[in-house]
């Protein structure tokens, strides 16, 4: 049944509404016909059967009649004999037409008279007339009948006798009735619609039916199931006669009214299997034009627009797709050519580009990314393919739902030559993505070039700052030098006078002197070298009091040269952040320079740190000559300089900005033409050392 | 595709279904054709009976067709009319008497034709070799022995007991048929166990019975089956009628012409019992397997008139059994 509906199920609309049709309009004809033909073929049985009982009783009442008569007959013959009435009351019995002759027997059951219809009236001598059986119940009964058989010419016939006492002696009368008429009735009644009647004799023989054939076989006594019958009983000789009507023949009318019903369900199926399959075609010709359309469509070709004047339902559908696929094409062309310029881009973007699934698997990648992957990596998970690593990254928005925006982040990954590059990783989570497809958008930009030109930069920007400060430099050494230069010559004069107050204390002062200003040069130069060092980037604990001190130390110089006031104001207790100190310092000696020059004689520099709110805010402030407003913005500007040429690189500011950005902090420039400048720069505290995190190493997704 | 072979094949259902109705509707029963062949005028009464017959039974007249050939006494006209009827093939041939059966036995034989033939009463039917046995006759004749030879002896012991002071029976037969001739030698048996003198006249020697001189006063006439003697009836009616002699015939119609009595099947009751044999036949028995019956039933006529007219002692038992006929009111259309 299930496989049925399903078969139902995947075929055609048309043939749905062809299947839908058949069945509403067959389904309730024949469950109509089906309860007509039950009800008529049961009242046609009643009938039959009460036709039957009608024939049957009619018939076995006469035969029934005809015997009690003949009985009767013989008895009015056996009392008249006994008062001697003679031959007249013989010819009485004859006129009765069944009996074909009567006899008289004696007590020994002779014929001793005989009057006949046919043979001459003589007796014969001895002739016994009652069989066996007949003699037997004679002497007990009043009335005794034999079997049927056939006389000398062949016809059925039946004996009948009665006994009578005269002279105390029992003779009896005998009859011989004539059975052929009744018989030749009973076979050759004509009955309506292959009816027929059989009568049986008392040991069930058929003794008459219209079948000659079955004439004097024994009826037997499994009853036929394929007739209707009744039977009658004739209790005067036990016999039966039974009707029959075979089933076939009784139950014709109704079969061919059945026919007729079924040639007229099935005119009635052909009509509607006509009308119902135009109807089907009607309802489903633009269904089926506008799959045709559509497979056009799926495959790229060109639709034709369906013609089709109706203004029902389909008829709107049929323009709507007409609209439809006509506006899909110019969107399909123009979605080509988004596709065409998206594939420029992705391939010449320079950048690196996969989708990544939730359980990180790539579904796609550009060639770019390809290139720069090893090729049995691919088909790794995208942690493992791009990151190298064998578990999921924490801070990913794949595996944190909660990160928000596309977290960036730089890694190092080895080409092909074991050169190792530097990445810039972005995960873009796509909110219209097909599951399964690639719910993130990895992007990877290979940023060593710029990493090295940024270095570079700052290298050359600090490059810059040592030459600003090499003077500086040479008179912070100078200083010492030239003391440690005027201990030692007195020293050695006084040795070579064999000075005698030159005693070892005081020995030990000249020694105590050299050696102080050595180390004070050591600590000069050792900062110089540390400042000028080239380093890559290194996360520390700065401690923000001791590079502010450092950095003005190595533009101390500068400040007492330029007779500028230095205050120096940094919060007791401040918190460290987290970095790297040189290029904070190295901020620090560009705002400071930028400020000596921006003040030339007798200025005042502030420089404070403080606490605000989880960050370090650190002011440097001058009473410079300001900036003006109109370049404000270009400030930050690489290769952006308001001094004569010669005097500034132009990268200070801008290498100020990348470092402070690299710190996650910002910094702010403020300032009044004329009256000052204020530079302010915003650094994230490290509130306890437990806050501080290394970049290159796992952040908690809480 | 599936929709193309689904309509032909309901077109070629329903284009079936419906001609099946209709043929059903339109086909009639075809009615059955009886031919009857009868020699002579005398046989009406026997195909009305057997008419009548059919009808009591059931069959309408639609249902049957009568092809009637009556051959007016002719014997060669009718075997004409025989090879006429076996032309047109009917379904059964009822023949209504011994000469159309032989007639017809013989053509058929020679056209080696195949028809079931009732014999509406034929005395002796085997021994014109009709039949082969009674009980199974094996062929294609079956019908009603009329008994018109076996009950001779009884016509002859009826007529003496009817009037005891008969001395002597003339037997009028014809030698030249051969039914006549059987019951001839019949009639010689009884009469010799009867021990009654009989004396018998052919009639195929004598264009008319020659019998007026010799026949006396207590002397009888008994007709014996032959339609030679059939066609003398009315002579010997004026012949018994003059001489004032009793005259048994065997039919009815011989008492209704003046004879004192008749003893036989009557024609009627033969075409009425033929009527069973052909409606066997019509409900699919064969001939071969239908017993040949004796007449159900033999009238003893006495024509009240003429046994008024004789004046002779009549045994009053055997006139309480006998029918009387009136032919004067049957003249008058009474009955």
């Amino acid at each position: 049944m299930r496989a049925l509906f399903n078969y139902f199920q995947s075929q055609t609309i048309h043939i749905k509404v062809l299947v839908f049709g058949v069945v509403m309009s067959s389904i309730p004809l024949l469950l109509i016909s089906s309860c007509y033909y039950f009800y008529v073929k049961s009242d046609l049985e009643t009938r039959i059967y009460e036709k039957q009982n009608l024939v049957l009783e009619s018939l076995s009442h006469e035969i029934e009649a005809d015997f009690t008569q003949i009985f009767q007959s013989s008895h009015v013959l056996a009392s008249l004999l006994q008062v001697d009435q003679g031959e007249s009351a013989f010819y009485e019995l004859l006129q009765n037409e069944s009996i074909e002759e009567a006899v008289v027997t004696n007590e020994k059951g002779f014929v001793v008279k005989r009057v006949s219809r046919y043979s001459l009236n003589l007796p014969g001598e001895n002739e016994r007339w009652f069989t066996d059986d007949m003699w037997f119940k004679l002497q007990t009964e009043d009335q005794v009948f034999g079997e049927v058989e056939f006389n000398q010419y062949g016809q059925p016939v039946m004996k009948l006798a009665v006994p009578f006492y005269e002279n105390n002696r029992k003779k009896a009368i005998g009859v011989v009735v004539q059975l052929q008429k009744l018989i030749g009735k009973i076979s050759s009644l004509r009955q309506d619609d292959s009816s027929y009647i059989y009568l049986l004799d008392r040991n069930g023989r058929i003794i008459a039916h219209q079948d000659y054939s079955k004439l004097w076989q024994k009826q037997p006594l499994v009853q036929n199931q394929n007739v209707l019958g009744v039977r009658a009983k004739i209790n005067q000789i036990n016999w039966e006669l039974v009707m029959e009507q075979p089933k076939a023949t009784a139950f014709e009318p109704i079969n061919s009214m059945l026919q007729n019903g079924l040639a007229a369900v099935a005119l009635v199926i052909l009509t509607v299997s006509l009308i119902s399959i135009s109807a089907g075609l009607y309802f489903t010709r633009p269904i089926v034009q506008i799959d045709r359309e559509m497979n056009r469509l799926k495959q790229g070709r060109n639709t034709r627009t369906i013609d089709i004047d109706r203004k029902d339902e389909l008829g709107k559908l049929v323009i709507t797709f007409n609209s439809m696929s006509k506006e899909l094409l110019e969107k399909s062309k123009l979605l080509e050519q988004e596709k065409e310029r998206l594939n420029v881009v992705v391939n010449g973007i320079g950048s690196g580009l996969a989708l990544v699934t939730k359980d990180y698997s790539i579904t796609w990648m550009n060639p770019i990314l390809k290139s720069w992957l090893q090729e049995d990596r691919l088909t790794l998970p995208c942690y493992a393919s791009i990151g190298g690593e064998d578990s999921p990254c924490q801070d990913c928005p794949i595996t944190c739902s909660n990160l928000t925006g596309n977290v960036e982040k730089l890694m190092k990954i080895k080409d092909y030559h074991s050169a190792e590059r530097i990445f810039r990783h972005r995960v873009f989570e796509l909110n219209h993505a097909i599951e399964e497809q690639g719910e993130f958008l990895v992007v990877l930009e290979d940023i060593t070039e710029q990493k090295q030109m940024e270095e570079r930069i700052v290298q050359t920007d600090k490059l810059s700052a040592l030459g600003i400060m090499a003077s500086s430099f040479a008179h912070e050494v100078n200083n010492p030098l030239t003391t440690i230069n005027v201990y030692a010559e007195d020293m050695m004069d006084r040795i070579q006078i064999d000075d005698e107050t030159l005693d070892a204390e005081e020995m030990e002062y000249y020694l105590g002197k050299i050696k102080e200003n050595t180390q004070r040069c050591k600590k000069i130069t050792s900062n110089l070298l540390n400042f000028s060092r080239k380093a890559d980037w290194t996360n520390e604990v700065i401690n923000i009091k001791k590079t502010i001190e450092d950095s003005v130390s190595l533009v101390e110089y500068q400040l007492r040269k330029n007779r500028i006031q230095l205050e120096l104001d940094v919060e007791k207790g401040l918190p460290p952040v987290i970095g790297d100190g040189l290029k904070l310092m190295q901020v620090l000696v560009n705002l400071i320079n930028n400020a000596v020059g921006a003040m030339e004689l007798e200025g005042n520099l502030v420089i404070s740190a403080t606490l605000v709110e989880q960050e370090i805010l650190i002011k440097v402030i001058d009473n410079g000559h300001g900036i003006s407003e109109d370049v404000m913005d270009k400030l930050f500007d690489p290769f952006f300089t308001t001094k004569p040429v010669g005097k500034g690189t132009g990268l200070g500011l801008s290498v100020c900005y990348g470092i402070i950005q690299q710190f996650g902090g910002n910094i702010e420039i403020t300032s009044t033409l004329g009256e000052g400048t204020t530079i302010i720069i915003r650094l994230l505290a490290a509130i306890g050392t437990e806050g501080y995190h290394d970049e290159n190493k796992a952040i908690s997704c809480g | 595709m599936k929709t193309k072979w689904y309509l032909f094949i309901v077109t070629i259902i329903a284009v079936t279904a419906i001609i099946f109705s209709v043929l059903q509707f339109h086909q009639k029963e075809e009615p059955f054709e009886v031919g009857v062949l009868m020699i002579g005028k005398n046989r009406d009464q026997k195909f009305n009976g057997l008419k009548k017959g059919l009808e009591e039974l059931g069959f309408d007249n639609k249902e049957i067709t009568y092809i009637v050939k009556n051959a007016n006494d002719d014997e060669d006209k009718m075997k004409r009319q025989i090879v006429a009827l076996l032309d047109d093939n009917p379904d059964i041939i009822v023949t209504l008497g011994g000469v159309e059966s032989t007639l017809l036995k013989e053509e058929m034989s020679e056209e080696n034709k195949r028809i079931p033939v009732v014999f509406a009463g034929v005395a002796a039917p085997k021994e014109l070799g009709l039949i082969e046995d009674y009980r199974s006759p094996g062929g294609l004749f079956t019908g009603i022995n009329n008994y018109h030879t076996s009950i001779s002896g009884k016509r002859l012991e009826l007529l003496t007991n009817l009037v005891p002071s008969i001395q002597l029976v003339h037997v009028i037969y014809d030698s030249k048929i051969e039914i006549s001739q059987l019951s001839l030698n019949e009639t010689k048996e009884a009469a010799k166990k009867l021990n009654i003198r009989i004396h018998p006249y052919d009639v195929s020697k004598n264009s008319n019975v020659n019998l007026r001189n010799s026949i006396k006063k207590e002397e009888a006439l008994l007709i014996l089956p032959s339609f030679r003697i059939e066609a003398l009836t009315d002579e010997l009616v004026s012949l018994a009628t003059d001489k004032q002699i009793p005259a048994m015939g065997l039919y009815e119609f011989e008492a209704e012409k003046g004879m004192l009595a008749s003893y036989g099947a009557s024609f009627y009751s033969q075409g009425y019992q033929a009527a069973r044999f052909v409606s066997l036949i019509i409900n699919g028995n064969s001939p071969a397997d239908l017993p040949v019956e004796l007449p159900d039933s033999i009238r003893f006529v006495i024509n009240k008139e003429t046994k008024d007219a004789i004046d002779v002692l009549y045994n009053q038992d055997l006139l309480s059994i006998a029918e009387y006929i009136y032919p004067d009111q049957i003249a008058r259309g009474e009955k």
